[in-house]
């Protein structure tokens, strides 16, 4: 289960974060996703692996702790996406999906006409895609 | 599928903004004027790059992200690439298109104002300059937004010496 999804701009300033868990763990999760940008940095400063990973947008998984795992997505206009999920048994595949449906879903919501660059994402059609999204992640691999 | 947009409407929407700006919101101040419009042109590349390198890895050089502009950008908003391509390898490059799509079609309004023929040629070609640079601050923002979004942070220029094609002259900022 995705338990937070975040979209972090060019200058590390959050344009939109949500989490979708019951308790009161909002904190919490925003914490885990605050971290991620650092090891986010230090991927794209020091591409460790060469060939065909090289500067692709999808950065894979960037750090696992206890409970959740956290994989990052770095777009061409540096803005990067987080997905914290709970879940232990990923498909890189779904993964992937999920980063490039939700992108898709960013790039409709910035060319609003009416989004100011560089602030937060209020659309609340984005929300609602967004919502769609995670809670078709990992349907395809369950089903 | 790709959306489909009617070719005539972009030309008309695009000399409507212009001369809304030069003879309307800010008649007697250009510059301002210019501004504004390269601004407008500014907030759509900066929208259209988003879109367009969606499903690409991410650009490692300068070059690269130029490159970018002038094939697939420049494909997608033109239906053909930028003709030529130079560089001093110093942070300026020229992109020229010797078939610019929105110039192609634009002609002055020949009907002398004042009726002086005689006297009206060198004022008419000077004004017809004038416009026709009015016309070009919108793909200039266009190309600026681009890169900007891109992580270039740079100034456009339009040249249009030799008419109808017409180059970009884009200065990157150390």
């Amino acid at each position: 289960m995705i338990v937070c999804v975040a979209v972090v701009g060019h200058q590390n300033n959050p344009l939109y974060i949500q989490s979708f868990t019951e308790a009161d763990d909002a904190l919490k999760l925003h914490h885990i996703v605050h971290c991620s940008l650092d090891v986010v940095d230090e991927r794209v400063n020091n591409p460790k692996k060469s060939g065909p990973t090289l500067n692709e947008t999808f950065l894979g998984l960037l750090y696992p702790t206890e409970n959740y795992k956290v994989y990052g997505y770095l777009t061409n206009t540096k803005v990067k996406f987080i997905l914290v999920t709970t879940d232990l048994d990923v498909r890189d595949a779904d993964v992937r999906n999920f980063f490039r449906r939700f992108h898709a879903a960013y790039v409709d919501a910035v060319s609003n006409p009416f989004h100011v660059p560089g602030k937060k994402i209020t659309s609340r059609t984005f929300a609602e895609r967004v919502s769609t999204i995670v809670k078709s992640f990992g349907l395809s691999s369950a089903g | 599928m790709g959306r489909e947009v009617s070719e005539s409407c972009v030309d008309s929407l695009l000399t409507e903004m212009v001369s809304s700006y030069c003879d309307r919101f800010y008649a007697n101040k250009p510059d301002l004027a210019a501004r504004r419009i390269e601004a407008i042109g500014f907030q759509v590349g900066l929208q259209l790059s988003e879109r367009y390198t969606m499903e690409r890895p991410r650009f490692s050089d300068h070059l690269e992200a130029i490159k970018f502009i002038c094939k697939d950008f420049w494909s997608e908003l033109f239906k053909k690439q930028i003709d030529n391509l130079k560089t001093n390898h110093r942070g300026t490059f020229v992109l020229q298109d010797n078939r610019f799509r929105w110039l192609a079609r634009m002609s002055v309004d020949p009907s002398p104002e004042n009726g002086d023929l005689s006297q009206d040629n060198p004022p008419a070609e000077n004004k017809a300059a004038q416009a026709t640079s009015m016309h070009l601050y919108f793909p200039c923002g266009i190309i600026r937004g681009a890169l900007s979004n891109l992580g270039i942070p740079c100034a456009v220029t339009a040249d249009i010496s030799n008419l109808p094609a017409c180059s970009f002259v884009v200065r990157i900022k150390a």
